[in-house]
Order: C-alpha cells, then sequence, then structure tokens
C-alpha cells in the first residue's frame, strides 16, 4: 500500500500559477512532514533561477529534448539545504516536483529519482542528530505535465539506493496545517570548545566547532523533555484532551529540556584530564526554538523528538553559516578577542497559513535583506513588517574593533547561494550593503574629523 | 536517629573545566577558586534542577521549591514527597522489611539527582562566538557531588530545596579545600565525598578525601577529624571503607552482610545480647566456585573475621582465597609446602597465625577442655564482643564456627550463643539462613560435651 500525500489547496494553485515558457522544465521542492501514517506537503517552491551569464541556465531551457540531462543538480540541491535552514523543527523537504513537457515525462521519472537521491543527501550532511527506527524515509516526487497538468505522485525510500518507486496519493485539500501544534522554547548556550595545541586557526575551527557541538547535540538528543511542565511518557497523545468534532485551533506548547549537568566519567580517574591548548572558542547566548507537529494524533514522544532536533539545527546551522561566511570573506585579524555576533533567527508567517518559517540575520544585515532572501527562496512577498525579529535581542556587547573601521565590514552575498562563485552582477542587496557601510563610513569620519576639530581648538586656545 | 526526620540524599556530576595560562602556583590557586566560586553559582542559578529519583517529579529549588507535579507545591511538607516515589512490584514485601529496617536508620531515603533546564537561559540576547587565543592547560573532570542532609518530615518542601542547595554550596567548598592542598603542578586530585554515620550525638557527616590519596597517607586529616568530632583515638571511624552503606545500594560482590540483624535476640532473665560491633559478610562453603564441603569450615570463618576487618577499614586487601590462606601458612612455617592444594582442616592456631601474616591482626586464643565449660565463659565472651566486638572463630570435634554474639545472664547463668555456620551450602538466599538456623542462637547443648574447643578471638588494632 502506498502512501497518502495530503497536500495544501494553495500547493494546487502554486502550482498551476508557475509560469513553465513553452517547452522548459521547472523543478522545485515539496516542503511539509511525514508521520507512520500520513504524510503532509503545506508548500511547494520552484528552483530560483541562477542567474544567467553565459552560464547554462538550467531551470530555464530554451532547448528541447535534452534539457533534463543539463538539469543542475547541484543547484537544486543546494537550494533545498538553503531551504532546509529556513524551516522551523518538524517541517522540511519532502520532496521534489518537476514539471516538464509531454515528451519528457518518461525521462522525467529518471531526473526526479536522481534529484529526491541527491537533495536528502545533501540536507543530511552536517547533520548532528540521528535518524531514529520511526522516522519516516520515504521520500515524494512529483511529476507534472506541463501541458495536461497531469500529476503523477510516487515516493523513493532514500535509505536505500536501490530502492524503486513506489505509487503514492496525491490529495488537496483545504486547512490542512490549521490546526498543527507548536512548541517553542528558548535554550541558553554557554559553551567553551577547546582548541588542542595540535590544531590551527582559522583553518581548523570548523573541526573544533563540530567535535564540540557533537557532544552537546547528544546531550541534548539524551534529554527529557518537559511539555506545558510535565513529563509526559511518550506514547501520550499530545491533543487527547480536544474534543472530536471541536474547532480545530492551534495550541502552543512550552516545551523544557532538562540534562544532567554533566557526565559521570566514564574512565576510573584520580585526577583532572590535562590538555595543552593554542585556544578556545566560547558560544554564549540563547536561541530561539520553534517547531510544528501534524495533527493526526502526534504524542508526545514526536514532540520532544522534533523540538529537541529544532534546537539542534538552529545552532548548527548558524554556526555553519558563521563558518561559511569566514571562509567566503577571508580571516578577519581582528576578530580575535572580539565577541562575534552569530547570525540571529528571525521568523516570518507563510501567507495564507498558521506557520511560520524563520531566517537568519547577520549583525550587519536587516530586515529587508531577510525579506528579499525570503522572496528569493521561498518565491513569496513578505512584507517587512511582518517579519519577527524580536525574539532574539541583538548582543549587548560592542562587536565592532574601531581598528578595522566600518569600511572593511563584510559585504554579505546571503541571497547568492554560497556554493557557486560569486557574480559580479550580484544582487541588490550588495549594492544596497555598500551603501549602509559608505554612509557609516562617512559619519565615522566626520565624527572623526569633529573630535580632532575640537582637540586642536584646545590647544589653541591656550 | 531522630524520628519524625527524613534523609535526603543529592547526587549528580558537576562539570569542573579551567584554562591555566601559566603553571605557577599562585595562578593555578586563583584559577582553581574561581572556578570553584563559577560553580557555586551555577547550582544557585535558577536553572538548577532537581530530579526525584523513580518519579516524574523535578524541582526547582532556587524558584521555591516549584515542582513540575500538580499535587506538589512548595509549602507542602517534604514528606509528601516519598508518596511520589514509584516502588517496584514487590511493594507488601518491601513493607516488610522496612519495619525491621527501622532499626537501620538510612531506611526511607529520598534519593534526588543534579540536573539542569537548558531552556532556562541566563542570558536573552542572540549567541556570539569569542576566540580565544592565549595558549594555556585545560583542566577538566566532572565532580561527584554527593550531598545528605537529615530534615524534619514536617519541613516545607521549599526549605528543604534550600537546605539541599546550601549542603551542595558547602560540599564545593569542602572540594575545593582538598583540591587546593593536594594539588601539584597542574595534577588536580578529584575531591570524593564519603558518608559516615558517626555515634551519638554526631550522627552523619560527609568527608572529602582526594581520590588516588589511599587511606593511610591521609593520616593526619583523620586526626583532625577525629578530635573534631571527639571520637575515641584508637579505632577507625572515618577511613574509607567506614563510609555508611546506603540500603538502596545492593552490594556488588553477592556476599550477604550482617544476617543476623534480622533476627529476633533471645530474652533471657537479667540478660542481655552483646553482639558483633560493625559489618561482615557470610562466608561458607561452596561460595566463590571453591568445592570446600567437609573440609574448608574454618577456612570460611577467616574469611568472615577478614571480611570484617576489610570493612571495617582496617585493612584494604580483600579476603583471601584457600590458596592464600594456605601460601600464607607456609610462609610463616607453620606447615609444609606439600599443604598447598590439600583438603587439610585448619583450626584456631591456624586463624590466628593467618590473621597476623596478612592482615597484621593479633589474635587471643582461649581454651576450654570440655564443650560443656563453655557455658561458664559468659562474662569473658560478653567482654570480647564489648571491648573488641570482632567475630569469633571456635574450632573443636570436627568443626568449626563463627560465633558473632552471646546472649548472657549474669543472675541466672543461662547463656545463648549466636552463631554464623559455615557449613551451609546453598546460596546467599537470607530467608532460608534465618528460617533454618545457619545465622542463628545456639545453646550451649550446641557444643560436643567432651570435646575439646579452641577460640580465637581477634584483637582490633589500636588505630584511626
Amino acid at each position: 500500500m502506498g502512501r497518502g500525500y495530503i497536500v495544501e489547496d494553495v500547493v494546487e494553485k502554486y502550482l498551476s500559477n508557475l509560469s513553465v515558457p513553452g517547452a522548459s522544465c521547472v523543478t522545485g521542492l515539496l516542503i511539509g512532514q511525514s508521520s507512520s501514517q500520513r504524510d503532509f506537503v503545506v508548500l511547494a517552491v520552484r528552483t530560483p533561477q541562477k542567474d544567467t551569464e553565459g552560464q547554462r541556465s538550467p531551470s530555464v531551457s530554451r532547448r528541447t529534448g535534452d534539457s533534463l540531462e543539463h538539469l543542475d543538480v547541484e543547484w537544486v540541491t543546494e537550494h533545498a539545504r538553503q531551504v532546509s535552514r529556513m524551516l522551523p523543527g518538524g517541517i522540511s523537504v519532502i520532496g521534489v516536483f518537476l514539471v516538464t513537457p509531454p515528451e519528457l515525462s518518461k525521462e522525467a521519472q529518471n531526473t526526479l529519482r536522481r534529484l529526491i537521491f541527491a537533495v536528502d543527501k545533501h540536507i543530511s550532511k552536517g547533520r548532528l542528530w540521528s535518524l531514529t527506527e520511526e522516522d519516516v524515509t520515504e521520500k515524494v516526487t512529483l511529476h507534472i505535465c506541463s501541458k495536461t497538468r497531469k500529476v503523477v505522485c510516487r515516493t523513493f525510500d532514500v535509505r536505500d539506493p536501490k530502492s524503486s518507486a513506489k505509487p503514492a496519493d496525491w490529495k488537496y485539500q483545504s486547512g490542512v496545517c490549521t490546526s498543527w501544534p507548536l512548541l517553542t522554547c528558548s535554550v541558553g548556550l554557554n559553551l567553551v570548545f577547546p582548541v588542542l595545541e595540535m590544531h590551527v586557526l582559522p583553518q581548523d575551527m570548523e573541526k573544533c566547532m563540530k567535535e564540540g557541538l557533537q557532544t552537546w547535540a547528544k546531550q541534548i538528543e539524551d534529554g527529557l523533555c518537559l511539555i506545558n511542565g510535565d513529563a509526559m511518557p511518550g506514547e501520550v497523545e499530545l491533543l487527547g484532551g480536544q474534543k472530536k468534532n471541536a474547532k480545530a485551533v492551534q495550541q502552543t506548547f512550552r516545551a523544557q529540556i532538562l540534562i544532567p549537568m554533566a557526565e559521570p566519567q566514564s574512565e576510573r580517574r584520580s585526577t583532572a584530564s590535562v590538555k595543552v591548548c593554542s585556544g578556545s572558542l566560547t558560544l554564549k547566548g540563547m536561541v530561539q526554538c520553534r517547531a510544528y507537529l501534524h495533527s493526526n494524533k502526534p504524542r508526545a514522544k514526536h514532540a520532544t523528538e522534533v523540538i529537541k532536533r529544532d534546537v539542534i539545527n538552529t545552532v548548527s546551522s548558524r554556526v555553519e553559516m558563521f563558518l561559511e561566511d569566514l571562509l567566503m570573506e577571508g580571516e578577519d585579524k581582528g576578530s580575535v578577542g572580539v565577541q562575534q555576533g552569530l547570525p540571529r533567527r528571525v521568523f516570518a508567517p507563510v501567507p495564507g497559513m498558521s506557520l511560520c518559517v524563520c531566517d537568519y540575520m547577520f549583525p550587519d544585515e536587516c530586515v529587508s535583506d531577510v525579506s528579499d532572501r525570503l522572496k528569493e527562496m521561498l518565491d513569496w512577498e513578505t512584507p517587512e513588517d511582518s517579519i519577527d525579529t524580536s525574539q532574539e535581542a541583538v548582543p549587548e556587547a560592542p562587536t565592532i574593533d574601531l581598528k578595522n573601521t566600518v569600511v572593511q565590514k563584510k559585504l554579505k552575498a546571503k541571497s547568492t547561494l554560497d556554493a557557486r562563485p560569486k557574480t559580479p552582477s550580484g544582487d541588490p542587496t550588495e549594492a544596497h550593503k555598500s551603501h549602509k557601510t559608505y554612509y557609516a563610513g562617512v559619519a565615522m569620519a566626520a565624527a572623526i574629523a569633529l573630535l580632532a576639530t575640537g582637540t586642536s581648538l584646545i590647544y589653541l586656545s591656550d | 536517629m531522630v524520628v519524625g526526620n527524613i534523609i535526603l540524599r543529592l547526587r549528580g556530576s558537576l562539570e569542573f573545566k579551567c584554562q591555566l595560562d601559566s603553571t605557577d602556583v599562585p595562578h593555578v590557586q586563583k584559577v582553581i577558586s574561581r572556578t570553584f566560586e563559577a560553580l557555586g553559582s551555577q547550582v544557585k542559578a535558577e536553572s538548577l534542577v532537581l530530579s526525584l529519583s523513580s518519579s516524574p517529579v523535578f524541582l526547582w529549588p532556587n524558584k521555591g521549591g516549584h515542582a513540575t507535579a500538580g499535587e506538589i507545591s512548595p509549602n507542602r511538607p517534604c514528606k509528601d514527597l516519598q508518596q511520589l516515589i514509584q516502588t517496584d512490584d514487590q511493594e507488601s514485601s518491601r513493607k516488610k522489611s522496612a519495619k525491621k529496617d527501622l532499626k537501620n536508620p538510612t531506611a526511607g531515603i529520598i534519593n534526588l539527582t543534579l540536573m539542569t533546564e537548558v531552556t532556562e537561559p541566563g542570558v536573552h540576547s542572540a549567541p556570539t562566538l569569542l576566540r580565544g587565543s592565549k595558549k594555556h592547560h585545560l583542566l577538566q573532570t566532572t565532580l561527584p557531588m554527593d550531598c545528605v542532609v537529615s530534615v524534619l518530615s514536617s519541613e516545607s518542601i521549599s526549605v528543604v530545596c534550600g537546605t539541599l542547595v546550601g549542603a551542595l554550596c558547602s560540599q564545593l567548598g569542602d572540594m575545593e579545600k582538598v583540591a587546593l592542598r593536594h594539588m601539584k603542578g597542574t595534577a588536580l586530585l578529584i575531591p570524593q565525598p564519603f558518608h559516615f554515620l558517626l555515634p551519638a550525638p554526631v550522627g552523619l557527616v560527609t568527608v572529602v578525601y582526594p581520590a588516588g590519596v589511599p587511606d593511610s597517607q591521609l593520616e593526619t586529616r583523620r586526626k583532625e577529624l577525629h578530635s573534631l568530632f571527639e571520637l575515641p583515638d584508637n579505632r577507625p571511624y572515618l577511613r574509607r571503607a567506614n563510609a555508611l552503606h546506603f540500603p538502596d545500594e545492593p552490594y556488588k560482590d553477592g556476599y550477604l552482610r550482617n544476617p543476623h540483624v534480622h533476627l529476633n535476640h533471645p530474652a533471657l532473665e537479667n540478660g542481655k545480647p552483646y553482639l558483633v560491633q560493625g559489618v561482615y559478610s557470610y562466608h561458607h562453603y561452596m561460595q566463590d566456585r571453591v568445592d570446600d564441603n567437609g573440609w574448608g569450615c574454618a577456612y570460611r570463618s577467616l574469611q568472615t573475621i577478614c571480611s570484617w576487618f576489610q570493612q571495617q577499614g582496617y585493612v584494604e586487601r580483600a579476603v583471601p582465597s584457600h590458596k592464600e590462606i594456605q601460601q600464607a601458612l607456609v610462609e610463616v612455617g607453620d606447615k609444609q609446602v606439600s599443604f598447598l592444594g590439600s583438603r587439610q582442616w585448619i583450626g584456631s592456631i591456624e586463624v590466628a597465625a593467618v590473621l597476623d601474616q596478612l592482615l597484621g591482626v593479633t589474635s587471643k586464643i582461649m581454651f576450654v577442655s570440655q564443650g560443656s565449660e563453655l557455658a561458664s565463659k559468659g562474662r569473658e565472651l560478653a567482654n570480647h564482643f564489648l571491648s573488641e566486638g570482632t567475630p569469633i572463630m571456635i574450632g573443636g570435634g570436627v568443626l568449626a564456627h563463627t560465633i558473632l554474639g552471646v546472649a548472657w545472664s549474669e543472675t541466672t547463668g543461662q547463656i545463648r550463643y549466636l552463631i554464623l555456620d559455615p557449613h551451609y551450602t546453598g546460596a546467599e538466599d537470607l530467608q532460608v539462613i534465618t528460617d533454618k538456623g545457619w545465622c542463628g542462637w545456639k545453646g550451649p547443648e550446641f557444643w560436643d560435651q567432651n570435646a575439646y574447643y579452641n577460640l580465637c578471638l581477634p584483637q582490633r588494632p589500636k588505630t584511626i
């Protein structure tokens, strides 16, 4: 028996409104949740176009017949990875779709297969938590014929490279996620990772942080989770209290995670261990976490799983982004000994649904950058005032090192997908940023000039 | 042990981590002290959570004793916590033994574990990363916290929480002192807490000793504590082996401890029982996969005596095997080499020789030419149990036994002997052992009235 996908109406609308000129192909992601009994799809997002600059533009192909072969799988998977970072706990990329003209329908199946395996592999990289036996490893592929709009839905078990396609149901429904329960918590971090003598920063920074974070992630995974202050046994139904025909309302649950203060030593030592280190990395602050569950009899154990995974993901995503940025911009000598702000999580509502997605703002970015990114990654407009930046406060300690004045500040090209080389035409936000820094630089210079004049006046008056 | 009191035991690990920029002593001491101070703050933080073992209850002691379970509010008496602890299936038999354990002052302990709530953030701003580039030594270990407090069962939960946090802080202080006292360079010895039940009026105390330092090197410290607690200076109370054994922690070696406490003592007119002091293990035929049925009774009695000296902290060596006992006798010249591996019996004299050779313990030998004379040895035996309190090995006729106590009336001359019989070949079943009299009170007719007997009365070394 195949899986059954319950899909939001808006997805149908989105897919039917996709502009697919002539004989071109469009790829995209399917976002939702899978449970053992049912699967839900709440969003569909097309793969954003790459800049056409003499490079082949895979998603909008002008050639017929062989467009599928030139499909840039890497581009699709990278989009999937970036989108995954924007999804709260419980919600993930669970499939891909492909719109092709009728003559490519047959080939499309192979392409979809390649895509779904590649996407799953790429988004699982760097994951700090482990899948359990209960996790659903079937992912969905959807083929849409651009002419007839006929939909073929199949699933693959991405754990098994030899798995074959299984047919699945694709059913549209309204209000799929209106009553999806929401779990929230804020987690404090105070982690110190030693940098052993043999390691050299900044090259080994990633290694040191990854090792440290792995230990921390295990503590979170093994930790105890209270829901609304209660240690519920795993099999208890979360929404058990609701009457059958009661109006579906989204409930919010507060999660608390308790871990032992430390793990007792495994080896029988009588002295403290001593390691020679060349430095340390201290990660401090608070992260805001959110996770959604489906409404099909979710149990307490699912709830604790999704919120814990969001906790782990949000920390590892930010660290990854920070390190990627560092790699791209090169080592900033002034960053040693200075507290550098990691990207801050902000939330934005999904239009027409009671769900939120999130994004990360670097210290020198602003809300309009987030809005631009949401447009590019998720293909919808978000009014700036609907973006909630209040969940995580800006760190108080000044992060500007006056030596390397603001002019040198990194230009973050967040909207260009990091795996690709930067395109010089760039994005509008880059120009915007340089404006920002320019003005700031002018202000700084003016202030210094004023100070200088002031001092000199004092001298002269003597 | 004050009636109406409850004992709470809080255990957990605290991570001790510090960076030493240099290895000169004043700097190291400063950093260690600062790290302990930081741990003290952690323990007083709102994120500290105490988990009530075997229950779904969690307490936040630094938030006024707020708890998860709805029925428990901070001003309820702490004895209510006991009702929430889930016991296992044999609840009825547990209740039965709980009654008997009223003699044991630590029955009915409430166990708690240290946890922290990561979702109670001290900071509220987004994360930052700080890169430090100073070369340093990183010291890392976990501190094995173990606090015991005794409180009135009517005391409110919020007050008890405060007491527990206070106990944690003061234990950290003790640990800091021990760590600094025994520190050498960058080698930090891990401070370990031990609980001791000292004679009234002192009661329960906790002492922190550095790991890896044997008792023999800690005599000065023990002398300080003996004078602080006004303990006699000729017997050990504060060696690690004297540490209180909590009833909910089974002995891992599988031997029964003090089976005699489960017996009812004979009521003699104007008489009273005089019993072995402290803790011993019951050693008998067929244990340790050694088939000594028919010849090893004296060896087993000797093992019981050795176990007593080990558990009272006089020696650190383990209870000797039959082989080791025979080896010791060959070494002192008492037996020929051919004795090794044989099934030859030994008597009280040999027992005394082995105690001396392996444990450095001297013994008094008592001789009776006829078993009937034992009936008149009440006073002597009673005095032995009063002053030395060690188990006695008695050999005569063709049998060896262990005497654990005597009940004797000065006026009527009635006498009973508490006997631990090494001839038992069954499993470590307390019920069988007490019901069938393998550990039990016997009358003077128990002895062969015509045989002669030798008794080995081990003497306590005068040491702390």
